[in-house]
């Protein structure tokens, strides 16, 4: 499979493992690339001129440099955007980590009646196509007064059944006795919530933490139905979906493309810092070369 | 125990949001402009009526101009305050408002939905269209619904020919004129095909919005005048379609994506076409990302019916059961009579749809004249409700048959086939 | 004693609904209240834009007319539905095994720069999608970077095609190289089944939907080895030092122990792999609006076609709704074939 698992108790051949371990890492470095690219080449043709995007769409290194894309991004309102994204991200994420975490657990723990039928009705949520839920989201919002609030683009997604359905899916793979011992020793459910299953279950709250995140953080249509003329609420994706322009032809690609930027870099921090969480804690291979 | 009071907190906390919320007390109040059309007719004390324009996002400097022409209405009288909105996936955002009951006071509705949104309902007459006759007459007939003219136009596009001029030259050919007829054009995309160098004549998307076009010049047509039957299956439109399908076919003409390209204009710019058709946002596009093509613009050639182009438009209207009606219609009249259609055309991204403003247009564009010309003889881009199934079928038919998978005739009868349900819905 | 386990359960019932008090509020307002008037809206004729009061109860005749009503909006139904399952049975098997693969990959312990491969794989699912969609377009072209590979690596004998406006499907194709096409087996275009040919069924995917299916694969697949890998962090060592001490070899502990441990978690990926190919939706909308000659309408994209483009919304909710029941079925079938083989 990989470098450590494919070396094998006693190989023959210190040389032969050797060119295995160079053939092993040059197949995912072929593969890394594969996965790069596309973003590498939006990366500096953010940088390229209108028209040397149409001469030579696919040509990694820009024949003339220009800064235009990122010149046009000065005019607009960046930076609220970017706070308002930032915002609403953070609070969804924490919500869902605790909210989500709690109902996880509970239907996987848990065995209260009806649990299995909550499960269900929630997994259902998932199989309609947003889409249609647009114009009833608006009303029920409008409703309560949300329409153009920040409320209005937090509060419903503050738990997602995806993150109940993931961390309910890793409880269950999860050993239950530490926990037991934990209830034995006269700790609550909600303790033992929140000081054992939770911390035990690092590595899907690290999940959780980064699709969350990056949910609310690309999330297009409900700022869309929820901002209607409160213009400073906007997010990053709905600021930058003006520079798509109107008819979609005429499209200032290295502006759009410098905007796309705005959106990725941040989140791939985000996802290089949490993902050092995952660390292997547990000897998988456990086999010595 | 502290981790119990903390979710306590937060579970009183979303509570407390919620009913707060439910109360309609605004949580996190947004600035004045978050008003919205509700709370707008409210606003009785200032005087002033808080009026929300909704359109969609456009290039920087188209956005720029309208934000201009608003910002002069706003100062040239104080009986409303005119707020300009656009936005992104506007059909989305447009229908989610209206149905959501929060519908802007003033927005664009183009051409081709415009049946769509009278049968609904929800939309309503301007009132007092200021000196309505003075619109182009094919286009105040787009926007009109049993006579009554409902929202002045606020511009237009029309198709015409795009050529090269350097390839035109180059082969030695004559550029195109206003008599030209479609043994012209044919023989013109015959003589500036270049196989070895992969370019064809002319580029050609497999679209109803190019192809109908023709169709009108051959003299037929989609429909009957009152909507009760097809007439697409005709010889006419079999003649159109058979001379749109061989130009592929022959090798002289392709559609976009065998040029390695998204759209005509884009394989046009590329030089992989010596010509092409399409509307007046081509211009800024050349301008944009090919400043270095040479091209003009002529009238789209004579059929064996005459001339005929089609035309692309967009009005300003108002929805039914607005608080608003009387200060929105007058908001429209000024954004559209001489002045404020002037203010905005001058532009010179689409064209003014007044007669009476053609010239001093002309004038400052003489290069767009054949897109200008069209107007007289131009069919707007309209059917009638649920035609979107026609339109499809149809295209999934021109796709098929310029890949040369089915036939002009399967084409046509299928087409045929689906108007007729829809008709009898 | 009796008594004691009563109140246990009473305590569990209690805290079991406290626990989920925050999402039964979120979710009972903002998503099962628009859901059932979903579903209520799918039984009239409204067309989206009208206040939704005005629409006239139509029982179920929207279903009626999908389902079974003979005209261009059934065969449009089974069409999409045809696509969108030719899109499924593609994807979900080989992203989930790609993703697994690549988890267990960057989750050994001998793996140098694990931060910058993780990162690289995951890639794709951070990279916003018009980005994405741009980029795929160019490569796509007819003279794109993808021609030129699959040329290169046929030594010249692929013909570049132009990949999002190639209407034929692979099974066609296919079937044409064997010398089967509807010409010579006239009962295949002739023999009608649900308003589509036989023939039209067996086509596979067009060459336009399974370029979309490469790139859905390519862009999930990060997000998918993130949950396996989360997983394969959760495993018990001792069980694998137990297996080792056994002499068990990498493969046999990786099919004996890993896959067996990871089974929740491939149901929740292959599950949410159904859902996600059987709603997809973003990439139609943005790089092919349902064509070449519709062979990318997928289920979903017709349900937006039909509320937003037609105006025709009780039409789109009902095939919204019909979607849902294709998925909870398809989801039930899935756990109990995942649960069955626990047992």
């Amino acid at each position: 499979m990989s470098a450590g698992a494919m070396a094998k108790v006693g190989s023959p051949s210190p040389v032969w493992r050797r060119v295995r371990t160079v053939l092993s890492y040059g197949l995912l470095i072929l593969l890394a690339l594969t996965f790069i690219y596309p973003f590498l080449l939006a990366l500096t043709t953010s940088f390229k001129t209108l028209p040397e995007i149409n001469a030579d769409p696919v040509g990694l290194i820009p024949s003339m440099w220009t800064t235009e894309g990122y010149a046009r991004l000065i005019g607009l309102n960046v930076g609220r955007w970017f706070f308002n994204s930032a915002f609403i991200a953070v609070i969804v994420t924490v919500s869902n980590v605790i909210f989500a975490g709690l109902a996880g657990y509970a239907l996987s723990r848990i065995k209260f009646p009806g649990s299995n039928a909550v499960f269900l009705a929630l997994l259902g949520t998932m199989m309609i196509p947003g889409i249609v839920l647009l114009i009833p989201m608006f009303m029920v919002l409008r409703l309560l007064g949300m329409v153009d609030a920040y409320t209005g683009l937090i509060v419903p997604k503050m738990v997602t059944a995806f993150g109940i359905f993931l961390m309910k899916q890793f409880f269950e793979s999860m050993p239950v006795e530490i926990e037991e011992a934990a209830r034995i020793d006269g700790a609550s459910r909600l303790d033992t919530f929140f000081r054992v299953a939770l911390p035990l279950a690092q590595p899907a709250v690290i999940a959780l933490v980064i699709f969350s995140f990056q949910g609310s953080w690309n999330d297009f249509m409900h700022p869309l139905i929820v901002i209607t003329t409160n213009t400073e609420l906007y997010t990053l994706p709905l600021g930058l979906a003006f520079l798509r322009g109107g008819i979609g032809q005429n499209l200032q690609w290295n502006a759009l493309l410098a905007g796309s930027m705005l959106t990725t870099l941040p989140m791939a921090l985000i996802f290089l810092f949490f993902q050092r969480y995952f660390i292997e804690g547990i000897s998988y291979g456990g086999v010595k070369g | 125990m502290q981790a119990r009071r903390v979710v306590l907190g937060l579970v009183a906390l979303l509570t407390v949001a919620l009913l707060a919320a439910c109360s309609g007390a605004p949580v996190e109040s947004g600035s004045d402009a978050a008003a919205g059309s509700d709370a707008a007719s409210g606003d009785a004390a200032s005087g002033a009526v808080e009026l929300q324009l909704m359109g969609w996002a456009s290039s920087e400097a188209e956005n720029d101009r309208l934000q201009s022409v608003v910002d002069n209405i706003n100062e040239a009288q104080d009986g409303f305050t005119l707020t300009m909105n656009l936005v992104p996936d506007y059909d989305t955002k447009l229908q989610t408002s209206m149905a959501g009951g929060a519908p802007p006071d003033v927005f664009y509705i183009d051409s081709f939905k415009f049946p769509d949104l009278v049968a609904s309902g929800s939309v309503i007459p301007v009132q007092n269209i200021e000196n309505p006759d003075d619109f182009y007459p094919n286009l105040r007939e787009a926007f009109s619904s049993d006579g009554e003219f409902y929202c002045p136009p606020k511009d237009f596009s029309t198709l015409g020919l795009i050529y090269n001029t350097d390839m035109f030259d180059a082969a030695g050919l004559e550029y195109p004129t206003t008599d030209w007829t479609w043994d012209d054009l044919h023989a013109a995309a015959e003589a500036l095909t270049d196989a070895e160098n992969g370019v064809v004549g002319l580029a050609l998307s497999p679209d109803m919005a190019r192809w109908l076009a023709f169709l009108y010049q051959a003299g037929g047509s989609v429909v009957n005048d009152d909507f009760t039957a097809m007439t697409i299956n005709s010889p006419e439109a079999q003649e159109a379609l058979a001379f749109y399908v061989g130009l592929v076919q022959d090798g002289f003409a392709a559609q976009p994506a065998d040029l390695s390209a998204g759209w005509n204009g884009e394989a046009f710019g590329q030089g992989a076409a010596a010509m092409t058709i399409e509307g007046n946002w081509i211009m800024p596009f050349m301008t944009d990302q090919f400043p270095d093509i040479n091209f003009a613009v002529a009238e789209l050639p004579a059929g064996p019916a005459g001339k005929a182009t089609l035309s692309f438009t967009v009005c300003y209207d108002i929805p039914a059961n607005g608080k608003n009606s009387e200060a929105a219609s007058q908001a429209v009249n000024l954004l559209t009579n001489e002045t404020g259609m002037a203010a905005w055309t001058d532009l010179g991204l689409a064209m003014p749809t007044r007669a009476s403003l053609r010239d001093g247009w002309l004038e400052q564009y003489p290069d767009q004249e054949a897109f200008l010309n069209g107007a007289e003889y131009a069919y707007p881009w309209q059917f009638r409700p649920g035609f979107s199934d026609v339109l499809d079928t149809f295209n999934s038919g021109l796709q098929e048959a310029m890949a040369g998978t089915k036939s002009v005739d399967a084409v046509l009868s299928d087409t045929e086939t689906v108007g007729t349900e829809v008709l009898n819905r | 004693m009796a008594t004691g386990i009563k109140q246990q359960d009473r305590q569990d019932a209690i805290a079991g609904w406290l626990f989920m008090t925050p999402t039964l509020i979120i979710f009972g307002i903002f998503v099962f209240i628009p859901i059932l008037f979903a579903l209520y809206f799918s039984l009239t004729d409204w067309n989206g834009i009208s206040p939704p009061g005005e629409a006239a109860f139509v029982g179920l005749r929207n279903y009626q007319d999908v389902l079974f009503g003979g005209g261009i909006r059934q065969q449009d139904f089974y069409k999409a539905l045809k696509n969108t399952t030719y899109f499924a049975l593609g994807v979900v098997p080989v992203q989930t095994a790609l993703a697994l693969f690549l988890a267990v990959v960057v989750n050994q312990r001998f793996l140098r720069f694990k931060s910058f491969f993780r990162t690289a794989y995951y890639f794709p699912a951070i990279t916003s999608s018009v980005a994405i969609s741009l980029i795929f377009l160019f490569l796509y072209q007819k003279d794109g970077l993808i021609n030129e590979a699959l040329s290169f690596v046929t030594f010249g004998a692929w013909k570049p095609v132009a990949w999002m406006a190639d209407a034929r499907g692979i099974f066609h194709i296919w079937l044409n190289w064997l010398g089967v096409n509807s010409e010579r087996v006239p009962w295949l275009a002739n023999t009608s089944l649900l308003g589509l040919s036989v023939w039209d069924w067996i086509s596979g995917p067009s060459i336009a939907l399974l370029a979309i299916m490469l790139m859905n694969t390519w862009t999930t697949i990060g997000t998918l080895m993130v949950i396996f890998l989360a997983a394969l962090q959760d495993m018990p060592p001792q069980v694998y030092e137990a297996a080792q001490m056994d002499g068990a070899g990498t493969w046999t502990i990786f099919r004996r122990i890993t896959l067996p441990l990871l089974r929740p978690t491939t149901f929740f990926v292959v599950t949410l792999g159904l859902m996600g190919t059987y709603q997809v939706f973003d990439q139609v909308y943005v790089m092919s609006s349902g064509g070449p000659a519709k062979t990318t309408l997928t289920v979903a994209y017709l349900v937006y076609r039909s509320g937003f483009n037609n105006f025709e919304m009780g039409m789109g909710l009902a095939v919204a709704i019909l979607l849902f029941i294709i998925i909870f079925i398809l989801t039930m079938i899935q756990r109990r074939v995942t649960e069955g083989e626990k047992a």
